[in-house]
């Protein structure tokens, strides 16, 4: 343990003597605090904040990430060029031990620089209300909507494959299915997928007049004086003349209005126009929702509309409420961060426990890049719609689920609408990173190092 | 144990990518070097000695074969915490300064914080780095790296030192005293293997040697053995009057012997040892390495009695190696040799000499006077003693008396 902690000390004063760091330390340094004051975002404290805390730690997360390959990558490689390993691996180390040093040393430096910039922006953040000597109003809207962190709600699809079967017998009795379409079970599964869509899409969309309703359970504000955040975008079928929508929503417990039996929990009904495809939000208190949890949520196409209004699937509606503190959120989403730095330290330190500095730092480039696209990537060969090829299904597709996919969490998507990030989903990605992915290269990186040959051949 | 270093038919053969073109480095080669002796390995370059060290580290993988250093594996920690290594080229990690380099190998060794800052002080005292302690390695000169590279070497005090090439780079002083140091280090039972292409400094310190050649041993044994001429004669004798030089002619020319007299010549090395401690003496100021005053304590003794009884032993027999450097010669005989300054038969180097020093500049006055006793200072540099420079101690209480010598 002594071993390696002294090799890891030696990794840290490496990357900070070599000044490797001191570029990147300085140029943070410098370009967060002129963010906090240039950025704009919408022109609001609120749109402000956001851009900042959005932009810094996407910078942060960058420049941390490429500093961690080329520390991790040119710590091993550079002993092995420069032949340091002769002198070091003939002490009484054994090789592992030196690998765990190199290794360790980067963490230390990821960690010790994530938590100092980390403090920088979260005091940037706290302090830019103050520095721009901001109004009640718009520090109202920021508590509530930035400095939270909101537990989100959405609703659960409906089932319907009792709807579909049903659906399915009638057109084929009626004979509308097309002819061969139900032989072949590629032919059958794709109209019934089609089938299917149309069917869920009818469920999300109101046509003038009517009504949609949502219901929810588990919903546990942590305190009923607190207020709850629907969330929403619009679609539609035509675009309305102002491209707005009018609505009618009601929220609370609706059992008791069905059943007719004394109102406990008051119900709230509001009059709304909004913007189509654009995320709107309004509240109403908490204590609209049950005592078991239970909160229904009504929306009528208002009458003065003339067009169909449809809920997206993915983001159509939300119910946000106020789980836990912005500050408990930011931590985590600096944790987040440092999960991630950890699995490019442990990658990098596999590559370069066999590979030379420049082929390293290309591989890692490669793959840092591809775990910032895998999304991007998967979503490109399923919206072509056509069969995979080989190539991404045997290929493409197993190395994005080797990777991390950082850009299906990064932190600016749920700090930036104050989303809750809770400690579970941190710890089960933390485990998928850390446990599944890095690990086994961490463990393959010590066994090639042990087994190599570690001096040059020099006859 | 009877071998430091034992390999049996131990072969490496590089091959090209593909497996081909395989150039034979080491070829079945058997070393038995054994515990506590000094072993040259000589070769041109390219023979095989520095692959050869590289197997028994560890560090090469051997095609064919076995290695056994200090009965065991080298990359097992129990034996490598007894090994010191020295590379044929002081890779050091230029960004850690001098201290900080020998505390890092120090932690390495898992040595306890107190024994590490002993251990360093004393390592830079001896190599005469101490004060540029706290500059970066990457500043030193190649000279001066190599004695980090030494002291790093030492730092676990080893059983057995493996240096590869150890004085490239080194100055004249530096390549004595590391032969000083191999000497001290052998009389404390510790075992050297040498591997050089500096034929003087292997035969200088080495009790036996092997030379190597396309990987394969092309001669062994000990140094005296593999170049004494037993079919010649030498004599050295103080300055001979004219009249006894002729009958000396006479006698040989009686006995029909060919025969060459005259002067023996002084070491180059010696002759500029000399000159550099008397401007040190002078203290005029240098931005590089100093000499090293001592052989650092924690290396030549473990207890105070041990260090009493061999401070004795030390002053007896310190003198007998550098006798045999100075007179360049297999006897034992050297007697003191001052020249006069009208010799008729001196060369350049002599006259040189004289000019500078009027003392005799062979390193026996100081050996000849009788030494006292002190059992508290067991240490004495050999090399002050060649030159005669007060130890640092001496210097301070009369700065004048050595300016003056």
């Amino acid at each position: 343990m002594r071993s390696i902690w002294a090799v890891a000390v030696n990794t840290l004063k490496q990357a900070l003597r070599l000044k490797i760091a001191a570029v990147f330390i300085v140029l943070l340094l410098v370009l967060l605090p002129v963010m906090g004051l240039k950025m704009t975002g919408d022109g609001t404290l609120k749109g402000r904040m956001q851009a900042f805390v959005s932009y810094g730690l996407s910078l942060t997360t960058l420049l941390l990430a490429l500093l961690t390959i080329f520390t991790a990558a040119y710590t091993l490689t550079s002993d092995v060029k420069d032949k340091q390993v002769y002198t070091v691996l003939t002490k009484p180390i054994r090789r592992f031990q030196f690998v765990l040093g190199k290794l360790f040393g980067v963490i230390l430096l990821d960690a010790a620089l994530l938590t100092l910039f980390s403090v920088i922006i979260y005091s940037i953040t706290i302090l830019l209300p103050t520095l721009l000597h901001a109004d009640n109003d718009q520090i109202a809207q920021v508590r509530n909507e930035f400095f939270t962190a909101r537990a989100s709600l959405t609703p659960a699809e409906p089932d319907i494959s009792e709807e579909l079967d049903k659906a399915y017998n009638k057109l084929k009795q009626d004979g509308e299915v097309p002819a061969g379409v139900d032989e072949n079970p590629v032919t059958r599964n794709n109209y019934r997928n089609e089938l299917a869509r149309r069917i869920g899409l009818r469920k999300r969309a109101a046509v003038v007049g009517e009504e949609l309703l949502w219901e929810f359970n588990n919903v546990k504000p942590k305190d009923p004086n607190q207020e709850l955040f629907i969330r929403f975008k619009y679609d539609v079928a035509v675009n309305p003349q102002d491209l707005s929508i009018y609505s009618r929503w009601g929220i609370g417990d609706l059992r008791q209005l069905r059943l007719g039996t004394s109102i406990e929990t008051p119900l709230y009904s509001l009059e709304r126009k909004d913007l189509i495809r654009t995320f709107r939000e309004f509240a109403v208190p908490a204590d609209a929702v049950a005592g078991d949890g239970y909160l229904a949520l009504a929306f009528l196409n208002d009458p003065l509309n003339d067009t169909v209004v449809i809920f997206p699937l993915e983001d159509g509606l939300e119910l946000l409420y106020k789980a836990d503190t912005f500050t408990a959120n930011f931590i985590r989403a600096a944790l987040l961060i440092f999960v991630r730095l950890v699995f490019l330290a442990a990658f990098a330190v596999f590559a370069g426990s066999f590979l030379s500095f420049p082929v390293a730092i290309l591989l890692c480039l490669s793959v840092f890049g591809m775990a910032n696209m895998s999304g991007y990537i998967g979503e490109s060969y399923h919206a072509v719609g056509v069969q995979p090829s080989g190539l991404y299904s045997y290929f493409l597709k197993p190395l994005i689920m080797l990777l991390p996919e950082f850009d299906q969490i990064s932190p600016s998507k749920f700090l930036v609408p104050a989303r809750l990030f809770s400690w579970s989903s941190l710890g089960w990605l933390s485990f998928t990173t850390i446990c599944l992915k890095a690990l086994p290269l961490a463990i393959m990186s010590l066994l090639i190092f042990t087994y190599r040959e570690i001096a040059k051949v020099i006859v | 144990m009877e071998y430091a270093i034992e390999t049996f038919s131990l072969t490496k053969i590089f091959a090209d990518w593909w497996g081909r073109n395989r150039v034979v480095a080491v070829d079945d080669l058997n070393l038995k070097i054994r515990t506590n002796e000094v072993y040259g390995f000589l070769g041109p370059n390219g023979s095989g000695k520095t692959t050869t060290l590289k197997m028994l580290l560890g560090l090469l993988h051997p095609t064919k074969g076995k290695a056994l250093v200090l009965e065991g594996d080298a990359t097992d920690p129990q034996i490598s915490s007894r090994i010191g290594f020295l590379p044929e080229e002081s890779y050091l990690y230029k960004y850690l300064t001098a201290r900080e380099t020998l505390d890092f190998y120090g932690q390495l060794f898992k040595l306890p914080a107190k024994v590490r800052k002993m251990r360093i002080e004393a390592l830079l005292d001896m190599v005469g780095l101490k004060a540029v302690a706290n500059r970066t390695v990457g500043t030193f000169s190649k000279g001066m790296a190599r004695r980090i590279g030494l002291a790093q070497a030492l730092i676990n005090d080893p059983q057995l030192l493996i240096l590869d090439e150890p004085t490239t780079g080194l100055d004249p002083i530096g390549t004595r005293q590391i032969k000083d140091l191999i000497i001290e280090l052998a009389k404390r039972g510790k075992t050297v293997l040498l591997c050089s292409h500096l034929l003087a400094d292997v035969e200088d310190v080495c009790d036996r040697i092997a030379i190597l050649y396309g990987g394969r041993i092309q001669a062994e044994g000990s140094v005296r053995d593999l170049l004494r001429h037993s079919d010649k004669t030498e004599i050295v004798t103080g300055r001979l009057s004219p009249a006894t030089l002729e009958k000396i002619k006479q006698t040989l020319a009686d006995d029909h012997t060919e025969y060459t007299i005259g002067s023996p010549l002084d070491k180059l090395e010696t002759f500029f040892i000399n000159i550099v401690a008397r401007a040190q003496q002078q203290a005029v100021p240098t931005s590089g390495a100093e000499s090293g005053t001592q052989i650092s304590e924690f290396l030549s003794a473990k207890t105070d009695e041990r260090a009493r009884r061999e401070a004795i032993l030390n002053q007896l027999v310190s003198a007998s190696p550098s006798d045999e450097q100075a007179a360049n010669t297999d006897t034992q005989n050297v007697q003191p040799q001052p020249v006069p300054a009208t010799s008729a038969d001196e060369n350049l180097l002599n006259r040189l000499t004289e000019q500078v020093d009027s003392k005799p500049v062979t390193t026996q006055p100081t050996k000849a006077k009788p030494q006292p006793a002190k059992s508290d200072q067991p240490d004495k540099s050999i090399l002050d003693e060649l030159t005669g420079r007060p130890s640092p101690d001496k210097k301070n209480a009369h700065p004048g008396d050595s300016a003056n010598a």
